[in-house]
């Protein structure tokens, strides 16, 4: 059980440092986010998907400027589930829901899958 | 005139008229000055005091709410004033009603109750015409009526009417007039009232609604209900959200309206409007506008507002008169502070004239969000799985015994659970806490102490299941969901799907909306699929989304260019996804897996990485794992560095 526990307590230290810096980088650094996925990696937009962490920057870099405030939860699998509020410019923040399914890569963190929502109805 | 001359004949004045003097009182002591230098001139002056006197008492005995006596000396200074106050030491404006800035004037008529409403407004109008009499809101208070009208020349005309009019029974109609409008007492029967007219006015095919003067609207005329009160527009505003939210055309031409500054926090529910006029009401400063901003306008019109004066004096413009539009430069300059900063940046058509399209730098300040999709999979392969595995387990869910969803969690399952309240909706009165969900949020940028993370970390199905019991009685809305597949392997799935719920039972008054966000990791279990790992985040679903909870399902989403193949749409062999029978674990746990990649080094001579990569891609079958190197092996095809320890 110790066993157990020593993993869960990992993997809690990988999903504070890692939303840390994934929130940073889209924040501030956002031509540096290929590197935070697998080469492979995908990300679902609000249902918008995008493979590939060259695309996936590109996709990202075209979002416009954003402030997120997070609380975030993960566990064994290093899936990580964030919530908080962005700020898109100058437009009202609204609340988001954010996961991500992280795996090691030689000695890096990389993203296989991103799925982020916007909370907010479909239609209008 | 020489001075020692007037003071002589105010003396004999005072004398002659001693007892009305004490009558009058100190309060209007200048008033009588005024009266004795006129007196001294006129023979008739005598007759019109007393009438000033009589009309001061009747002041008193009617309660206008606005001082009596400022009332008492319009009428009094505007009857005498063309009848030789020349010189007065009273200043011109005393004369003149005073200008209501909001150009509103409440009418009051003294023992207007012995009369019939028609009969008086239609003896009015008659003196009136010909200009336009619109009586609002009239109202009988004690003896008195009262009306409003919106226009300045009528206010002064029926100042002047002001005991000119002879009525039936002997008297005068005495006409009080002051600027000024009512407070709007906004409730239900009014805002069914504007309800009722708003929709008279609209047309659905243009989507354009029209609130020309909308006070003077025939069906509004006993109620004051003008759009320059805040309260009133934002009634329209949430009439217009309710009801006909689709809106594109807007207009309010001659309303009054001069403040827009309180629309700030509504703008989203004309979300869509692409057409304002706003020609002849009252707005003075252009930054009025900023309260529109993150509107799509692109045609506005303001012609008629004191701001555009602004631009006039500022820029040589030549207003031609035959269509009255901008010409010259002035509209490039007007426009640019109708599209300055972030104001109404896609405006292209102001005051009917076409607009050079905006100019921006070629990095773009606007940046467009891609619209958001119901669905994504990365593999349509898996639509009909997961389809078939939500409608499942959102049923089981949503009845009173979650003890089937046994089956739909893999015996060492994980499960940990978050709250929050959305951004600006927060816990206070008006939302429905989600307290029950606080006990046990496993928020770890909240939550520090490593015991406390691993203690609300639900371990195997029993755990995970015994808490899904325990939560509130649920009724998803299916059709709200969310489904974003973004993993798709032999090996396993990831899943997210979120949507909104009611929460039943729970000591709630009305069952409160919620709105939860669900990462699933599913595998393969026997025949079936089983979670392995689940992050549940509960939080309100937003009024936007409580709004269209429950709605009845809309019609299939056209095909998606980024949807690889419709949920919904897809059909497919059934696949068992729940299993009937217990679900054998496909996925070893991990102090097995520790021991299945030992066995393979051993057997295998590779090293633990190597083995653990053998087991891993014939998923944990020990026996295909060893015949799979054993092929690989005399195929000579595995690196040296697999053998390294």
């Amino acid at each position: 059980m110790d066993h157990m526990k020593a993993k869960i307590d990992q993997a809690c230290r990988i999903a504070e440092e890692f939303t840390k810096l994934y929130y940073e980088t889209i924040d501030k650094r956002r031509h540096l986010m290929s590197r935070l996925y697998l080469e492979t990696g995908l990300l679902a937009w609000n249902g918008n998907g995008v493979t590939g962490n060259e695309n996936i920057q590109k996709f990202v870099i075209d979002l416009p400027p954003y402030r997120p405030h997070t609380a975030v939860s993960g566990q064994l699998t290093f899936m990580i589930q964030a919530s908080g509020s962005v700020k898109y410019q100058d437009k009202t923040p609204k609340t988001f829901q954010q996961n991500f399914v992280v795996t090691a890569q030689g000695d890096k963190w990389k993203i296989v899958s991103d799925c982020f929502r916007v909370q907010e109805p479909l239609v209008k | 005139m020489p001075k020692p001359h007037f003071g002589n004949k105010q003396t004999t004045w005072v004398k002659d008229d001693r007892e009305r003097d004490y009558r009058i009182n100190d309060r209007i002591r200048r008033v009588t000055f005024k009266q004795n230098r006129q007196g001294g001139k006129k023979e008739y002056h005598g007759k019109d005091w007393s009438q000033a006197i009589r009309e001061h008492l009747q002041d008193e005995d009617v309660d206008m709410g606005i001082s009596s006596a400022s009332g008492r000396n319009y009428n009094k200074n505007y009857n005498k004033g063309k009848k030789g106050r020349k010189g007065s030491p009273v200043p011109n404006g005393r004369r003149k009603l005073l200008e209501s800035p909001t150009n509103w004037y409440k009418i009051s008529l003294p023992h207007g109750d012995k009369f019939e409403k028609n009969f008086l407004l239609k003896v009015l109008q008659e003196k009136v015409a010909p200009l336009p009499f619109m009586p609002i809101a009239w109202q009988v208070f004690g003896t008195t009526c009262t009306f409003y009208v919106d226009e300045d020349k009528v206010a002064e005309k029926l100042r002047s009417l002001d005991k000119q009019i002879q009525l039936p029974n002997g008297f005068k109609l005495f006409v009080r007039v002051y600027p000024g409008s009512p407070n709007v007492d906004m409730n239900t029967e009014l805002k069914e009232k504007i309800k009722l007219v708003m929709a008279k006015r609209y047309n659905s095919a243009t989507k354009a609604l029209d609130l020309t003067k909308f006070h003077a609207d025939p069906d509004l005329q006993n109620y004051f209900c003008a759009l320059f009160k805040p309260i009133v527009f934002l009634t329209v505003l949430e009439i217009i959200a309710e009801n006909i939210p689709e809106l594109e055309a807007l207009n309010l031409f001659d309303n009054k309206i001069s403040i827009l500054s309180f629309l700030k926090k509504s703008t989203k529910k004309i979300s869509n409007l692409k057409i304002l006029h706003m020609g002849n009401n009252k707005l003075r400063e252009m930054a009025q506008l900023d309260a529109l901003q993150g509107l799509p306008i692109v045609d506005l019109i303001l012609d008629g507002n004191p701001l555009c004066d602004k631009f006039k004096d500022q820029a040589t413009y030549i207003r031609t008169s035959a269509c009255n539009t901008w010409a010259s430069t002035a509209p490039l300059i007007f426009l640019s502070a109708v599209r300055s900063g972030k104001r109404l940046p896609k405006c292209i058509k102001l005051d009917g004239i076409d607009l050079p399209p905006p100019i921006s730098f070629d990095i773009a300040e606007e940046h467009h969000l891609p619209d958001p999709q119901q669905t994504f999979l990365c593999n349509s392969d898996g639509s009909s799985i997961v389809r078939q595995f939500l409608e499942q387990y959102f049923h089981i869910f949503d009845t009173d015994n979650r003890q089937p969803l046994l089956q739909a969690y893999h015996e060492n399952a994980m499960f940990s659970m978050t709250m929050a309240y959305p951004y600006g909706y927060g816990k206070d009165k008006n939302v429905s806490w989600l307290n029950w969900y606080a006990t046990d949020n496993r928020n770890l940028l909240r939550l520090q102490d490593p015991d406390r993370r691993s203690k609300l970390l639900k371990q195997g199905h029993l755990s995970v299941v015994s808490f899904l019991q325990e939560m509130p009685q649920t009724k998803h809305d299916i059709h709200s969901f969310n489904v974003d597949l973004t993993l798709f392997t032999p090996q396993m799935l990831c899943l997210t799907v979120a949507g909104m719920f009611r929460e039943l039972k729970s000591g709630h008054k009305i069952p409160p909306t919620r709105y939860f966000f669900r990462t699933l990791i599913i595998v393969p279990a026997g025949s079936g699929f089983c979670i392995a790992n689940e992050q549940l985040h509960i939080t309100n679903a937003t009024p936007d989304q409580a709004r269209e909870a429950f709605k009845a399902p809309p019609p299939p989403p056209p095909a998606q260019p980024n949807m690889v193949a419709p949920v919904a749409t897809t059909s497919s062999p059934s696949v068992p996804v729940l299993p009937a029978a217990p679900v054998i674990p496909a996925v070893p746990d991990a102090a097995m897996k520790q021991e299945m990649v030992q066995q393979m080094s051993t057997h295998s001579g590779m090293n633990m990485e190597w083995s653990m990569k053998c087991l891993e891609e014939t998923q944990w079958d020990f026996q295909r794992a060893s015949l799979v190197f054993q092929n690989l092996q005399s195929a000579g095809v595995i690196p040296p560095e697999a053998f390294v320890k």
